[in-house]
């Protein structure tokens, strides 16, 4: 495979534009009609070129902008979501990277296997115990039980993080006198610092990619950006500039988070589980 | 969060002025008396139709007379729903003032979530109860003999049609008023689609009609539009006492009102079995389809190209209203009525504040400024009062007013879509049969004979069949004597 | 000192005991709740409380009264073919990542985009895309003779749920393609060079030596994927609702129907119960066979 033809690279390089195309084309596609005026959205055939226009981004984020305080809900919603699962799949993680137990496998798996339930089913017990403890609407609903996500996701990745942190080094500190506890935060978490954010990164792109958790547990003040791009598919229109306008704006954070995360992604996509 | 508030009510103002001359017209007495509480919010949580746009656009004058500031939450029907039925179960005061579709108001009430109004009518004289017309009130409204929310915009279905394609085709207009329907029926209807499917008109090929095919709601919707009037009934007895929702689903009217649904279909666009409201709407002011029936909010709303484009649409003058034609030659006639009414909830902290914006949204001068509201189109022609069917300046606005309101008269919301508390998963079930029957899976026998079959299980798992509970004589008639009581006379 | 020894025993527990705790209050909870329920009469929309216990009406009545088996049908069909699909796309791509060739490494970082998205945003986009009316993949179909229905992709029973397993497949084929290139990059070059000397052509290399060494990895990715796209909603609730007729109705989406649109709690939660039996059913004999396999 090292030494190809020219023919042959041709034809690599064909397919890999065909796949290029049919990945990213869509993709453009729908960036190009968030600038479209809403009378264009379906003009044959089709304008590549056209007078942008900027309103379907300036109606639904500055005037009258109902959709810049689900920016915030989305930004506040995801954040805690990660900061939560953090404690929590840290100890979680290095107590399962760090000792010989029994049983350790079954524990990693079990994490898994929470992830066989359709999500939905989770959705009507939440809304009635959330409704039930008043916590109804609020973020802390959505943070909570965004954990069945995050906090699987996050230990296992975590681990496969830690794993790589010299026991030495531990082992070292421990011999200074260093206690488990300080040797954890002296040596453990800085050098899995790299780990521990990539981990909350992804678990930032999911919680904020998840519609279903607040499409049943947010009020108007407290709803997410994805769900405010379901609601402009109203009764009574498909009102396609605001919902390219919203989802364009929604794609852009975890397009970027992927894009730092580089050599990262197949990690955190494969749970840690192949490491790319 | 409130220099975001500002500028909604900038771009709001647009509208707004188009109705400033009513705030001097208000009756000011009980506003007077709110407004000494100035300084008082209430929330209002309604869904995206078009009339709370309209509404959006005159709250300021509201606000204006009495002190009261407005918060509009504007959800997705779904979210509403869920929404609404949350905040019950906490019984948390998250709105002071809820939009109710018609569906809803039986679990409602019977639940008692939503609080009864007859107290505040008929101790408000200047509500002007007597002017709301019946129908709209009995479909949308009453429940078990009580007041439990006042209609904000009332739907009843009617025929739009090509009047450039008629005449092309050497067609009479067909009648505008009942007065003229004599002999204007469903196979004449079927007969002119037949004709004009497939005719060229100025190099544009049309289709005969277009329906709505999505499931569940959509389809449901105008289905019975149809099914109702070749005489369909869900259930045996209903809203007459006593009560007994045994299904009559199956029966001989409801399958030659599918038989004629699919013809229906084949005279339409194929994908019009992915169509929800809008789509057709928006799929006739594109100019391909002869005629078609629907709600009549879109009487008004094919006068854009799109939905909200502010674009008018090709066909803005080329199109006439029509009545709905009966299934025999003046037959009896039974007109979908639905829409949207506002309540309270019963657990609304400000309930003076709460009933007066109901009275002022619901009221005759606001509707008036609601239908005047220009933003990209005239959009609001969905009244409830007969002083705004009498009103000149709006019949200017929207010429159809008067088939509009023969319509409304023969509307029977409860008749054609029950609002039996198990409503949704009804409509679930049968939506999808018609479906099922449109895509030419199933025959139009068997898909009413599933539907019946479904029906019955799904009443009797929910303790409808027998009805053990007492049930009353929720009749027209019984609004009717309501109507009058509670306006005092 | 045996105090400490038992604390260092405890402490991997104590550890992990917040995290477990935690998930098991929010999955294993609504699970409970669900089986409880599943033996009552509960309707949301006519009592705010279970009103009488019912037997074993409520699983009954998921077979008389939703349209569970064709549910079931589809959600096999669009979970095994999707998943299919995608491992061999991804595998495909991952080979052409694989020829190392000027700027791959570019085209990898943004070959992810698709899976990057929100499975809702992802609907949108190519419910836009497939309108039947005006949409692109329409109109360039029909420009190079492709048949397209005249009801449109999502409305044609017989391409329903096809369109819906092509945004799936759209969204994680990219997934597949970086993870197995990935995979690939990990096959050590002198077994692979081994290969060669011994005369091997390039398609017994890659069946013979990279699959088999692919396998760990693959069996993983299959059944995180399998379980997501089995159990996923967002597509179907923003393209098709389930339609039409029932040609793209799933279990996910019965449950959000009798769930949150008809609020009968009581078949929801029976129904909950046959989905997640049905699911570790398949997984768990996927797994027996997998590892089986391996073994020998």
């Amino acid at each position: 495979m090292r030494r190809m033809q020219t023919r042959q690279r041709l034809i690599v390089y064909a397919l890999m534009a065909l796949v290029m195309i049919f990945f990213l084309g869509p993709i453009l596609w729908f960036i190009l009609l968030a600038f479209r005026h809403p009378s264009e959205a379906y003009t044959l055939p089709p304008q590549l070129f056209f007078e942008p226009y900027l309103g379907n981004f300036s109606e639904t984020f500055v005037d009258p902008g109902n959709n810049a305080p689900q920016l915030v809900s989305s930004v506040i919603v995801s954040t805690g979501a990660t900061l939560l699962s953090l404690p929590f799949a840290l100890a979680a993680a290095y107590a399962l990277s760090r000792f010989a137990m029994r049983g350790k496998e079954f524990i990693m798996n079990w994490y898994i296997s929470l992830l066989i339930a359709p999500p939905i089913v989770f959705v009507i017990p939440y809304f009635i115990v959330m409704s039930r403890i008043g916590w109804a609407g609020a973020y802390r609903a959505m943070i909570v039980t965004l954990q069945t996500l995050a906090i699987p996701f996050s230990v296992w990745l975590l681990k496969s993080f830690m794993d790589e942190v010299p026991l030495d080094l531990e082992e070292a500190a421990w011999v200074d006198g260093a206690n488990r506890l300080a040797a954890f935060f002296r040596i453990i978490i800085p050098l899995a610092l790299p780990g521990i954010i990539v981990t909350s990164m992804f678990t930032f792109v999911f919680s904020w990619n998840n519609v279903l958790f607040p499409l049943a547990l947010s009020k108007q003040s407290t709803t997410t950006l994805p769900v405010g791009t379901i609601s402009f598919f109203a009764s009574t229109g498909v009102y396609w500039g605001h919902i390219a306008a919203t989802a364009v704006v929604a794609m852009l954070p975890p397009m970027i988070i992927f894009l730092l995360l580089g050599r990262y992604v197949v990690r955190g996509l494969t749970f840690g589980a192949v490491k790319g | 969060m409130s220099k975001q508030k500002l500028s909604r009510r900038d771009f709001l103002k647009v509208g707004g002025a188009a109705g400033a001359a009513l705030a001097s017209a208000t009756p000011l007495g009980n506003l007077a008396r709110v407004a000494a509480q100035s300084d008082q919010t209430i929330n209002v949580l309604t869904v995206g139709d078009p009339w709370n746009l309209a509404l959006q656009n005159v709250t300021d004058q509201f606000t204006e007379a009495t002190g009261i500031t407005v918060n509009i939450e504007t959800l997705g029907y779904e979210a509403l729903q869920a929404r609404l039925i949350n905040s019950f179960l906490t019984k948390s005061a998250d709105a002071d003032v809820i939009a109710v579709d018609q569906m809803w108001i039986s679990q409602m009430a019977d639940n008692g979530w939503i609080r009864s109004l007859d107290d505040f009518i008929s101790m408000d004289s200047d509500a002007h109860f007597d002017d709301f017309l019946p129908e709209c009130l009995y479909s949308l409204s009453t429940w078990r003999n009580k007041v439990w929310t006042l209609p904000i915009a009332s739907y009843a279905q009617g025929v739009m049609y090509r009047t450039d394609l008629f005449e092309a085709a050497g067609l009479d207009p067909l009648p505008a008023s009942v007065a003229d329907a004599g002999d204007w029926t469903w196979e004449d209807y079927f007969g002119i689609l037949e004709q004009i499917n497939g005719m060229d008109l100025d190099g544009t090929s049309m289709y005969g009609t277009t329906v709505i095919g999505y499931q569940p709601v959509p389809v449901v919707h105008m289905y019975t539009g149809l099914s109702a009037s070749y005489g369909t009934r869900w259930f045996t007895q209903f809203p007459e006492a006593p009560w007994d929702f045994t299904p009559t689903i199956n029966s001989d009217a409801n399958v030659a009102a599918l038989h004629d649904w699919k013809r229906l279909y084949e005279l339409s666009p194929p994908e019009s079995i992915n169509y929800l409201w809008f789509d057709a709407g928006t799929r006739y002011s594109q100019g391909d389809i002869g005629m078609f029936y629907h709600w009549t909010p879109y009487f008004y709303l094919i006068n854009n190209e799109g939905y909200l484009t502010g674009t008018p649409s090709p066909v803005v003058d080329k199109t006439a209203t029509a009545v709905l034609p009966t299934r025999g030659a003046g037959g009896d006639q039974v007109i979908s009525l639905g829409g949207w009414s506002l309540g309270m909830p019963s657990t609304a902290a400000n309930q003076e504040a709460s009933w007066q914006f109901i009275k002022w949204a619901t009221g005759s001068e606001a509707q008036k400024a609601m239908g005047e509201v220009n933003v990209k189109g005239h959009q609001f022609a969905d009244f409830s009062r007969q002083s705004n069917y009498d009103d000149a300046g709006l019949k200017e606005i929207y010429p159809f007013l008067d088939t509009q309101l023969e319509m409304m008269k023969l509307g029977d919301g409860k008749v054609v879509r029950p609002p039996a508390p198990i409503y949704t998963s009804l409509e679930g079930v049968y939506g999808l049969q018609i479906n099922q029957a449109m895509t030419g899976t199933v025959s139009p026998e068997q898909a009413l004979e599933t539907t019946q079959i479904l029906f019955q299980n799904i009443l009797s798992g929910n303790q409808m069949i027998p009805y053990l509970v007492e049930s009353f004589d929720d009749t027209l008639e019984n609004t009717k004597a309501l109507q009058a009581s509670l306006s005092g006379m | 000192m045996p105090s400490r020894y038992t604390f260092q025993r405890r402490l991997p527990w104590l550890l992990l005991a917040p995290s477990v705790i935690v998930l098991l209050a929010l999955i294993l909870y609504p699970l409970g709740f669900a089986l409880r329920n599943s033996f009552w009469f509960w309707n949301l929309q006519t009592s705010p409380v279970p009103l009488y216990h019912s037997g074993f009406d409520n699983y009954r009545m998921v077979f008389q009264v939703t349209p569970f088996a064709e549910a079931l049908k589809n959600t096999l069909l669009l979970a095994g073919i999707g998943t299919f699909a995608q491992f061999w796309f991804g595998m495909g791509i991952a080979l052409l990542l694989h020829t190392h060739l000027r700027g791959m490494g570019l085209m990898r970082a943004l070959l992810i985009m698709p899976t990057t998205l929100a499975p809702v945003v992802a609907g949108f986009l190519f419910r836009y895309l497939l309108e039947p009316k005006g949409g692109l993949l329409p109109w360039l179909l029909e420009g190079v003779g492709f048949p397209v229905p005249p009801q449109g992709f999502l409305g044609n029973a017989g391409t329903a749920l096809f369109s819906i397993g092509l945004v799936d497949t759209w969204q994680w084929t990219p997934f597949f393609a970086i993870v197995l290139y990935a995979g690939l990059l990990s096959i050590s070059e002198e077994v692979l060079e081994a290969a060669l000397v011994d005369g091997a052509s390039a398609w017994r290399l890659f069946w013979s030596i990279a699959l088999p060494l692919l396998r760990p990895i693959a069996a993983f990715l299959v059944m995180i994927r399998f379980m997501q796209l089995f159990n996923s909603f967002d597509l179907v609730y923003v393209l098709t609702s389930g339609g039409p007729g029932t040609a793209s109705r799933t279990l996910s989406f019965n449950l959000y129907r009798e769930g949150l649109v008809n609020y009968n709690i009581g078949l929801t939660a029976a129904m909950t119960w046959l989905v997640v039996i049905i699911v570790s059913v398949i997984i768990n004999l996927y797994l027996f066979f997998i590892y089986r396999k391996r073994e020998w």
